[in-house]
C-alpha cells in the first residue's frame, strides 16, 4: 500500500432532487449545435470544471452510471421502432463527458473514465493521485452521476438525487506534513458512487487541503 | 520499478491464445457474416463459444494463475477494461419484459464483472475503467505506471466485453458494419466486425524467464470529434510518441506496429497516416481485427497479448484480407515475417477521440 499526499487547489459540488437547473450552459458553450448536443453528465460535468477553474491538462472522470438518459433513449428506440439514432449510441459510451470537455476546450491531454460501482469515486480519486503523482501536473478528478429517467423509480434504490456531480483539482505535494486523512463528510441521500469525493470535498470547505490518498 | 507481463490467456472468436495466434498466421479469419442478429442487417461478427461471461471470466483467470509464480490473488490488483460491463444481461431483461422493474442496478454496471471475480478469487482491490474501444488499453497504461511507482507487486489486467445488440445495433446506426469479413487498410473495405473477448494479462515488477516488458505507455485526445478522428493524426501521433517516449526508444527502434486498425474508412486512413508521419523507417504493421473482429473495451489486452506473443514467436503477422493497399507509403507484409522482434507499438483508439497506445518488447 503506498499513500501519496494530494494538494487540493479547489472543488466544487452540485446536486438536485429531480434536474439541476441553471449549469450555465450558453457561456460555457457558446455554440449552440454542440450544446444541444451535451448529454447532462457533460453539461454537469463542464460546469463543475468552470467552477473548479481548470484550464485543461489531464482529466480523471468517474461515473458508476454513465449516460443514462442515451442509454434509455436507445433501449425504448429498439423496443419502440428498432431504430436506434446515431447520436444518442455516441453519447452512451463512458467517457463521453471529459471528451465533450476535450473538444470544447481543445484539451489533447490525457482522460480516464473510471467506473467502480459505488467505490467510483474513491478510484477516481485514487487513479488522479497517480496521474498526479506521474505527470506533476495539475489533475481535474470529477464524478458525475445523472439518473434521471423516465420510470427511474422502478429501480432507483440508491438516492434522493438524481443530478449530482463533485469535481476538485489537486496536485502532487512531496511533503506529506499535515496532509490529512479523508474524513467522512457524507451527504444524506447522495448516491454512495459519489460519496467519497463529497467527502473530500467537505474537509476541503472546511479548511483542510492536503490529503493522503492511497494509489 | 519496471513492469514485465509473466502470464496472460484470452477467449475470443478464434479460441484461445494459441488459437488465435494460428489463427493469425495462417490468415484464418474467425468471424462469421450474420443475417439474424440484427433484422434486415447482413453482419460480420465475432463470437465466442460460451454460456455466460462470467464463465469466462473464471475461466481464463483460473489459467493465469495456475500458469503464475501466485499462489492466489489475494495480493494483486484487479483493474478492468471493459465498455458494456453487465449490459448484456439487463438489455435481455429489458428487451423482454419492457420494463426496468426487474432489473438489478448492481448488475448494469461495469463493476459487475469485477465484483463477480473478486467473489471469486479475493483480489486485494478492483478498479474498473471504462473509455469505450480504450478501456482495456487504458487499464494497461494504469499497471505501468502503479507497477513504476512502486505502489503494487501483481496487477491482473482484464479486458473484457460480450456481444450486445444495442452495441451491434448501434455500430449499424453510425453506417460503419461491415457485411463481410473486414479488410484493414484495403482500399475496399467496407467497414468493422463487432467482436467479443475476455482477455487478462498479469503484470508484475518481477521478471521471469518468461517474461515479455512493458516498456511504455501514451495516451492522448484528438480534441476534434466524437467519432471521427481528426484527420491529420495529430492524437494517434502524439500517443504512440508518448509510448516510445515513455519507454526511453528511439522510433527506429519499433519493429512492428499492431494498429488499432478497425477497417473503418476514418480509422485506417488516419492511423496509416498517423504511421506514415511518425516513423522514419519501414516500421511493420498490420491489424489482428481481420481474425477477430473489433472486440471494443477488450481490444487493448487481446492485442498486447498477440504483440507478446509476436515477439516470443518472433514472426510479425500478416495482415489478412489485404488485397489493394489504400496507403502504400506504409509496410503492410501479407506473409508473416520471421525476425527478431524486440519492441512493438500496439494501438487503440476509441469514441471521443480517446488515443492510447502501449509498447511492449524483449526485456532490457
Amino acid at each position: 500500500m503506498k499513500k501519496v499526499a494530494l494538494k487540493i487547489l479547489s472543488s466544487s459540488k452540485i446536486y438536485a432532487k429531480t434536474k439541476i437547473e441553471d449549469l450555465d450552459e450558453k457561456r460555457l458553450v457558446p455554440s449552440m449545435m454542440l450544446r444541444r448536443r451535451l448529454t447532462r453528465n457533460s453539461k454537469v460535468m463542464l460546469y463543475l470544471s468552470d467552477k473548479c477553474g481548470f484550464n485543461g491538462t489531464k482529466i480523471v472522470y468517474g461515473t458508476c452510471y454513465s449516460e443514462l438518459q442515451e442509454a434509455a433513449k436507445m433501449a425504448n428506440a429498439v423496443i419502440t421502432n428498432g431504430l436506434l439514432s446515431p447520436t444518442s449510441f455516441q453519447n452512451s459510451v463512458y467517457n463521453t463527458a471529459p471528451s465533450y470537455y476535450s473538444l470544447i476546450h481543445k484539451d489533447r491531454d490525457e482522460i480516464i473514465t473510471v467506473s467502480s460501482g459505488m467505490k467510483t469515486s474513491l478510484d477516481t480519486l485514487k487513479t488522479a493521485a497517480l496521474q498526479a503523482l506521474v505527470s506533476k501536473e495539475k489533475i481535474l478528478c470529477v464524478a458525475v452521476e445523472c439518473i434521471n429517467i423516465e420510470n427511474i423509480e422502478e429501480v432507483n434504490r440508491c438516492t434522493d438525487y438524481l443530478e449530482a456531480g463533485v469535481a476538485i483539482v489537486v496536485e502532487i505535494s512531496d511533503d506529506m506534513t499535515d496532509a490529512k486523512e479523508i474524513e467522512d463528510h457524507k451527504i444524506d441521500g447522495i448516491i454512495d458512487s459519489l460519496q467519497d469525493l463529497m467527502s473530500v470535498v467537505g474537509i476541503h470547505d472546511d479548511g483542510i487541503d492536503k490529503i493522503l490518498v492511497e494509489l | 520499478m519496471n513492469a514485465y507481463i509473466n502470464g496472460y490467456e484470452l477467449l475470443c472468436d478464434a479460441g484461445n491464445t494459441q488459437d488465435l495466434m494460428e489463427a493469425i498466421y495462417a490468415k484464418k479469419s474467425a468471424i462469421t457474416i450474420d443475417e439474424s442478429y440484427l433484422e434486415d442487417v447482413t453482419a460480420g461478427l465475432g463470437k465466442m463459444e460460451y454460456d455466460t461471461i462470467f464463465d469466462v471470466l473464471e475461466d481464463v483467470a483460473e489459467v493465469v494463475l495456475k500458469e503464475s509464480n501466485l499462489e492466489n490473488f489475494h495480493n494483486t490488483l484487479l483493474i478492468l477494461g471493459s465498455s458494456v460491463g453487465g449490459m448484456q444481461e439487463c438489455e435481455d431483461i429489458f428487451y423482454s419484459q419492457k420494463s426496468y422493474k426487474n432489473i438489478d442496478p448492481d448488475r448494469y454496471s461495469m463493476n459487475v464483472l469485477t465484483d463477480h471475480l473478486s467473489a471469486k478469487f479475493g483480489f486485494y482491490d478492483t478498479r474498473a475503467l471504462s473509455t469505450a474501444c480504450t478501456s482495456s488499453a487504458n487499464a494497461l497504461l494504469l499497471a505501468k505506471r502503479l507497477i513504476d511507482v512502486e505502489a503494487y507487486d501483481n496487477i491482473l489486467v482484464v479486458g473484457a466485453d460480450g456481444l450486445c445488440y444495442s452495441t451491434v445495433l448501434g455500430f449499424s446506426a453510425l453506417g460503419v458494419l461491415s457485411d463481410r469479413v473486414c479488410t484493414p487498410f484495403d482500399k475496399d473495405r467496407n467497414g468493422m466486425n463487432v467482436s467479443e473477448a475476455v482477455a487478462m494479462l498479469l503484470i508484475q515488477n518481477v521478471k521471469t524467464d518468461n517474461s515479455i516488458e512493458l516498456k511504455g505507455v501514451g495516451a492522448s485526445s484528438d480534441a476534434y470529434h466524437m467519432t471521427n478522428p481528426d484527420p491529420e493524426a495529430t492524437g494517434a501521433i502524439s500517443s504512440m510518441r508518448a509510448a516510445i517516449e515513455d519507454a526511453g526508444l528511439t522510433l527506429d527502434e519499433i519493429d512492428y506496429v499492431n494498429a488499432h486498425g478497425t477497417a473503418t474508412p476514418a480509422n485506417d486512413r488516419v492511423e496509416s497516416l498517423a504511421i506514415e508521419k511518425l516513423f522514419n523507417h519501414d516500421v511493420y504493421v498490420s491489424s489482428t481485427k481481420a481474425i477477430t473482429g473489433h472486440t471494443l473495451g477488450a481490444a487493448g489486452a487481446v492485442e498486447a497479448i498477440v504483440s507478446c506473443e509476436v515477439i516470443k514467436k518472433s514472426l510479425i503477422p500478416p495482415q489478412t484480407g489485404l488485397k489493394n493497399q489504400e496507403n502504400k507509403n506504409i509496410n503492410i507484409p501479407t506473409e508473416s515475417v520471421s525476425m527478431g522482434v524486440k519492441n512493438i507499438v500496439s494501438n487503440s483508439f476509441a469514441f471521443g477521440g480517446n488515443n492510447t497506445s502501449i509498447l511492449v518488447g524483449v526485456c532490457s
